[in-house]
């Protein structure tokens, strides 16, 4: 019995529709608490081992250890005043940051999350084609890189705007090339030897998981993590906003609490890129042991996967916006389509 | 007709080293035409010095090259004394070799450290900025100031140097040694640095002649010359070190050349402890009770060797306590000019790299 139906349980004297609605509302919001949390914790840890890396002591003032730091951060965030540049386009001006937190925050909503003990399944949406919805909110990110880019009439951030629309066409591609290699594998189920048509059902791509694909396909695991880091704007990938060059390049005209939705965005992108890796490649919330702690998997596989794309942050310089572009179509592509080939070839002859 | 970008980086900018401004012409990300507009940090600091005794410029000279400051009293001290014909005991002039050569190590780590964060490069900057804490402390124990030292005085040094000191300096070279290898393997293992800094920025020798250009970025373009070698000036010419030059042309040969000075400067200051003797740290006819009462006749004319090139220093007097006319040949002034010639034709974020890599210092160019 998962949490939706316990819920639906619960409220069920107020009739079918009411009460699913009640289920699913509830289990989003416990999602996107435990989501932010577990992130709010992640970011403590990256802090903490940044600052061990660049011989600092890191947080270490507000409650126990800093471990209220991001707190007051986003207190402060919140509280400072938002400066509005002249000669704006005021709608969109103000629709940019929230497209972007409100896209970053509904993806979380279509993974499947796998079980946790008492609650059972916590994965809320049980549609056939997760992987296109997934995809498609990410796209409207863009939208909301553009429009706040171009409303401010600032040059700094048109040119940010520009590499952000660069960085976002040569990086989707190699990305959807390797989700849909992904795809191909998982047409055919690994448990029962039969061809399925859940190839796009990111919950039958985790059960049908024995070996994870990131065995099967190593290639596609890299360039899609590679285009993951590129796509969230890390370092070196981080064009759109390089702060040594275009101050923060499409958001240089936010601040207060709007610039702090670019940044939640940004942020985000990097965690839910890697819950998509960790979905789609290290096997999701399979687990050695037992598949009530599932969901713990999950976490602890995208953590890890975030704390690398941390260490990566640390440690590189930027790169320059022509071999950026140069990475993205002349090598990351090629190396995607030879994986798609690569895939075809293994449903066909090895499964 | 081509579509031109014009963007204003600075005066205040989050990589700019200092207050100045680039007007840049961009043609898509590419730069047609670069305009430097100066000034912004303008103090009047000659005219200042004009007004006041020989002895009370000090101040103003340490707020030139704000990163280099016993440097810049050095320039200062040799042509005031110069002009007064003062002697400078021998213990003080080794004295301010130290602190000069070790200074030029702080100034060179900030300069590298901010290279690296030119690029986005986080981490070597707070390696770099821990290691320079630690040569502000020994100034701090020497003359009581962190960066604004005003450490040496007419004649002498403020302070003489105790065991504790020369300990503080042998222990952080012996500590410093292995850990500048570090810093600059940090840089140089990494393949996006070289991508960003190989090939970019060329300087040819006879440009960097014309535009004055002194300093890592002369020898950066393969012509040896470095005033404590060429015309030495206190002991330079009694200690071992070598003069390295690259002909690379590049950033990245002016970054391994400036690694290389900060190893020949540590090199200095372990030959200088050898050698320091006994004896007074001042001239007795500028003690403390006379400072104020020196005077100076004619002119005179200084020059060392600063972390960003030649400074040289100006100074005439009319046989009163004031200067008549101080005048400061500023280095990074003449090394400055030469970004439009650099980032012609190369992309935006090169123009960053290109000025990071020539690291002025605007206290000294508005002076």
């Amino acid at each position: 019995m998962n949490l939706l139906t316990r819920i639906h349980e619960w409220f069920s004297f107020l009739g079918n529709p009411v009460s699913y609605g009640i289920g699913y509302i509830l289990e989003t919001i416990f999602i996107i608490i435990f989501v932010g949390i577990s992130f709010m914790a992640l970011i403590y840890i990256f802090r903490k081992y940044m600052a061990r890396i660049q011989r600092r002591i890191g947080p270490n003032r507000v409650g126990k250890f800093g471990l209220l730091q991001l707190i007051a951060d986003a207190f402060k965030l919140v509280g400072k005043e938002s400066i509005l540049p002249k000669g704006r386009d005021d709608m969109a001006y103000k629709i940019a940051p929230l497209i972007i937190i409100m896209a970053t925050i509904i993806s979380f909503i279509v993974l499947p999350f796998g079980d946790l003990a008492y609650f059972g399944s916590l994965t809320i949406t049980h549609s056939k084609i997760t992987l296109i919805l997934l995809f498609g909110i990410l796209s409207i990110l863009p939208i909301g890189e553009i429009l706040g880019g171009i409303s401010t009439r600032s040059n700094y951030a048109l040119i940010g705007t520009m590499r952000a629309v660069a960085k976002d066409v040569s990086f989707e591609v190699p990305m959807l090339i390797s989700a849909l290699a992904i795809v191909m594998v998982s047409s055919r189920s690994f448990v029962t030897g039969n061809a399925i048509s859940g190839g796009f059902n990111l919950s039958t791509i985790v059960t049908d998981q024995i070996i994870p694909y990131g065995i099967i396909e190593p290639l596609g695991l890299v360039v899609f993590f590679i285009s993951m880091i590129a796509r969230a704007s890390y370092t070196p990938y981080d064009l759109a906003e390089s702060d040594s060059e275009l101050i923060t390049g499409y958001t240089t005209e936010y601040s207060g609490m709007r610039f702090g939705f670019f940044y939640i965005g940004l942020f985000g992108m990097v965690y839910l890129g890697s819950f998509f890796i960790s979905i789609m490649y290290l096997g999701g919330s399979n687990g050695p042991l037992t598949s009530d702690l599932g969901f713990i998997y999950l976490f602890i596989k995208t953590d890890i996967l975030v704390l690398i794309a941390f260490l990566v942050w640390v440690s590189l310089p930027r790169i320059r916006i022509d071999k950026f572009v140069n990475l993205g179509w002349k090598y990351l592509l090629p190396l995607s389509v030879i994986n798609l080939v690569y895939a075809g070839l293994f449903i066909l002859y090895i499964r | 007709m081509a579509h031109y970008t014009e963007l204003n980086i600075g005066p205040v900018h989050p990589s700019i080293h200092g207050i100045l401004k680039f007007k840049v012409k961009l043609h898509e990300e590419i730069i047609e035409d670069v305009e430097i507009t100066l000034g912004f940090l303008h103090r009047n600091a000659e005219k200042i010095c004009e007004l006041n005794y020989y002895a009370d410029n000090m101040i103003y000279f340490d707020r030139m090259d704000y990163l280099d400051a016993m440097n810049m009293e050095l320039g200062y001290l040799t042509a005031v004394e110069k002009l007064m014909d003062m002697e400078v005991p021998e213990r003080a002039q080794w004295i301010r070799m130290i602190v000069a050569e070790l200074n030029r190590l702080a100034a060179r780590l900030v300069g590298i450290g901010a290279f690296g964060l030119d690029m986005g490069m986080l981490t070597p900057f707070f390696h770099c900025f821990i290691e320079r804490e630690k040569i502000q402390k020994i100034f701090v124990e020497a003359s009581g100031g962190r960066q604004e030292v005003n450490y040496m005085s007419i004649g002498g040094v403020y302070q003489d140097f105790n065991d504790k000191i020369i300990n503080d300096i042998k222990e952080f070279l012996k500590e410093f040694k292995p850990y500048l290898e570090d810093i600059y393997n940090m840089f140089m293992h990494s393949e996006i640095f070289w991508q960003r800094n190989d090939g970019i920025g060329i300087l040819e020798p006879d440009v960097a002649l014309d535009y004055g250009v002194t300093g890592p970025l002369l020898r950066g373009s393969g012509i040896a010359y470095d005033v404590r070698k060429d015309a030495p000036y206190l002991f330079y010419d009694k200690v071992n070190f070598d003069v390295p030059i690259s002909h690379k042309k590049d950033n990245m040969g002016r970054f391994i050349l400036k690694v290389e000075e900060m190893r020949q400067s540590i090199r200095i200051i372990e030959q200088c402890l050898d050698k320091i003797p006994d004896g007074p740290y001042f001239n007795n006819k500028a003690k403390k009770s006379m400072m104020l009462r020196l005077k100076g006749d004619g002119e005179a004319f200084s020059r060392i060797e600063s972390d960003n090139g030649e400074f040289g220093v100006y100074v005439r007097g009319n046989g009163t306590f004031k200067p008549w006319r101080v005048h400061v040949r500023s280095p990074a002034f003449k090394n400055i000019s030469v970004v439009p010639v650099l980032a012609k034709g190369m992309m935006i974020a090169d123009l960053i790299v290109i000025i990071g890599s020539i690291d002025t210092v605007i206290g000294e160019i508005d002076r």
